[in-house]
């Protein structure tokens, strides 16, 4: 089983380095969504933004939210990349080895991860560039890599469990909009909860995106120690998002 | 030995009949073939053997194991050929081979591996990405990831399709030397007739999800073979006359004779139909027994195109 995932991870990473357009991407996405949207409550009052925000600008408020967001789109591309694979055969071609069907499932999540994670240090720079201001809080900070390799991890699980019997390339979109885009809205990832109405604060607390999102402005913005109880909660989602994952995929992973 | 024993096997899916009570045997170290036209169930089988898909009912062993109970340890021992190329294309073909090797758990596969790609003749290629390999190039690659963990039994989906005239005729070679040097046991799938007489030693004609023939090449061939005597006339002919012969069909100016021992027959046949242009023979082969046992029929073909071209031409007027 190791050694099945860990070949197969090491085609999705080898795959990965080696496609440009994942290079372009990489970079590209984060500037349009720094640039464009950072930029957009740009005006705001410096002292609205302190006792809202508890920050000095927006963009140093959404980073965060921005590299949780970069890692819950990752998981479609984990669902995508399997879809693929069906479509090409390359699927059948692995399930006549003895490779345990979840095996499959766990390198595309490690590969989605891994993505996610060569993007986050480009998402960074590039927020600094342009006027984010870091308060690092270390321990934090190992917090928040942990809590973005289990919520990366989770997402990933989320979305292949939901297309593992798809061969429609268009199935991974249809997940991406019916699960991303609410998770996104409903989190903490771009706005604080105390402008959201009470429903929408319910929500929000039992989003796994607030949790990322929380753990890494404790570690990168407002320079405190991480909350355990965040750190948690994103743990547990991971975790039994990938559990669940692994035992829908084994049931109902189809090779073609 | 049986290395593959398949009884009563049925596969269904939704309201389609795939498979509908298909029962064989190959013994070990023997290269079966399956014949069959497109949707006939070949590829049903192959999935199923291969533990790719599970069977709606009936039993199949492949090397000793159950495909349904052990299908780990079938998929152990076999290796298996796609009917599309089916390599990774942005990976070279050594990691192509790495991730099958560590796939199927094989120790020491460096020295195998390279073996392999010097006997496929792909070793200076080796560090190139697939992708940019010829068709021929990546189904010898293909063969050699299906040989990497020395399989029991090989399955091979239409092998050659795709293929120009040398890569087939060299991958044939290929298929007898693995059977011949390393006993392995070959059951491939084929629409070509010649492929199936070269290479099989035994047949079996699969139709509409049923099997209706085994045997060796000869024994179908002298079964189920017709031998057809064209003859191309000016005038009109009786055809009742001729039905003494075998059976009888005429269509513009064109008689055909099904029968057995043509060659004894045709100067009485000539004798009995009345202004004779030409005659042709077509002795029996995999050919005619494949048409005659799955119900194509080229004659009848030709006559429903000729209409339907007609009335194309009509139409465009």
């Amino acid at each position: 089983m190791i050694a099945q995932v860990y070949v197969l991870y090491k085609r999705e990473v080898l795959k990965l380095v080696r496609s440009r357009y994942m290079w372009v991407m990489l970079v590209a996405q984060p500037v349009m969504w720094l640039v464009f949207f950072g930029n957009s409550l740009a005006g705001m009052p410096r002292d609205f933004l302190a006792q809202y925000f508890g920050v000095g600008n927006y963009l140093s408020y959404m980073l965060p939210g921005m590299v949780s967001i970069l890692m819950m789109t990752m998981g479609m591309f984990s669902s995508m990349s399997l879809v693929f694979d069906k479509r090409l055969g390359y699927l059948k071609r692995v399930l006549v080895t003895p490779t345990p069907k979840s095996a499959v499932f766990l390198a595309k999540a490690l590969g989605a991860t891994t993505r996610g994670f060569a993007a986050v240090p480009v998402l960074l720079a590039l927020g600094a560039l342009l006027g984010a201001e870091y308060k690092v809080h270390w321990l934090a900070l190992a917090a928040w890599v942990f809590s973005l390799f289990a919520g990366g991890m989770g997402f990933a699980a989320l979305f292949t469990a939901l297309t593992a019997n798809a061969s429609d390339v268009h199935a991974p979109g249809v997940v991406n909009n019916f699960v991303s885009m609410p998770l996104m809205f409903t989190s903490t990832a771009l706005f604080p909860q105390q402008f959201f109405p009470q429903w929408l604060r319910a929500v929000s607390e039992v989003n796994p995106l607030t949790y990322l999102t929380e753990v890494g402005r404790d570690a990168l913005v407002y320079g405190a120690a991480p909350n355990p109880i965040h750190v948690l909660a994103v743990a547990l989602f991971g975790l039994s998002a990938s559990v669940l994952a692994a035992l829908v995929v084994e049931r109902g992973l189809t090779a073609d | 030995m049986d290395v593959i024993v398949v009884e009563n096997l049925r596969k269904v899916y939704g309201d389609v009949v795939a498979l509908d009570g298909v029962s064989f045997t190959v013994g070990s170290g023997e290269v079966f073939g399956l014949l069959g036209p497109n949707g006939a169930g070949k590829t049903t089988t192959i999935k199923i053997l291969t533990g790719l898909t599970r069977p709606t009912s009936g039993r199949a062993l492949v090397a000793g194991f159950d495909v349904v109970e052990e299908p780990a340890e079938v998929k152990r021992r076999i290796g298996w050929i796609s009917s599309e190329v089916i390599v990774d294309d942005e990976l070279t073909a050594w990691e192509n081979l790495e991730v099958q090797a560590r796939l199927m758990g094989v120790r020491q596969w460096r020295e195998r591996a390279a073996e392999l790609l010097k006997y496929f003749g792909l070793l200076e290629a080796a560090g190139r990405p697939v992708g940019k390999f010829s068709t021929g190039m990546r189904k010898r690659l293909e063969v050699a990831m299906a040989l990497l963990h020395g399989p029991e039994v090989l399955f091979m989906d239409e092998p050659t399709v795709g293929l120009d005239v040398g890569a087939r005729v060299g991958l044939w070679e290929a298929v007898r030397q693995i059977n011949r040097d390393f006993g392995v046991t070959v059951l491939l799938t084929t629409h070509y007739m010649e492929e199936a007489e070269s290479l099989c030693g035994r047949l079996a004609i699969i139709n509409k999800g049923r099997l209706v023939a085994v045997g060796s090449p000869e024994e179908l061939k002298s079964k189920y073979g017709v031998d057809v005597i064209e003859l191309e006339v000016s005038g009109p002919v009786d055809l009742a006359a001729l039905s003494a012969f075998g059976e009888v069909s005429a269509a513009d100016g064109r008689v055909v004779v099904k029968t057995r021992g043509a060659e004894e027959k045709l100067a009485e046949v000539v004798k009995a139909v009345p202004g004779v242009r030409s005659v042709r023979v077509k002795k029996a082969s995999l050919d005619t027994v494949f048409i005659n046992l799955t119900g194509a029929s080229i004659e009848g073909e030709r006559v429903d195109l000729r209409q339907l071209y007609a009335r194309v031409r009509w139409a465009r007027r």
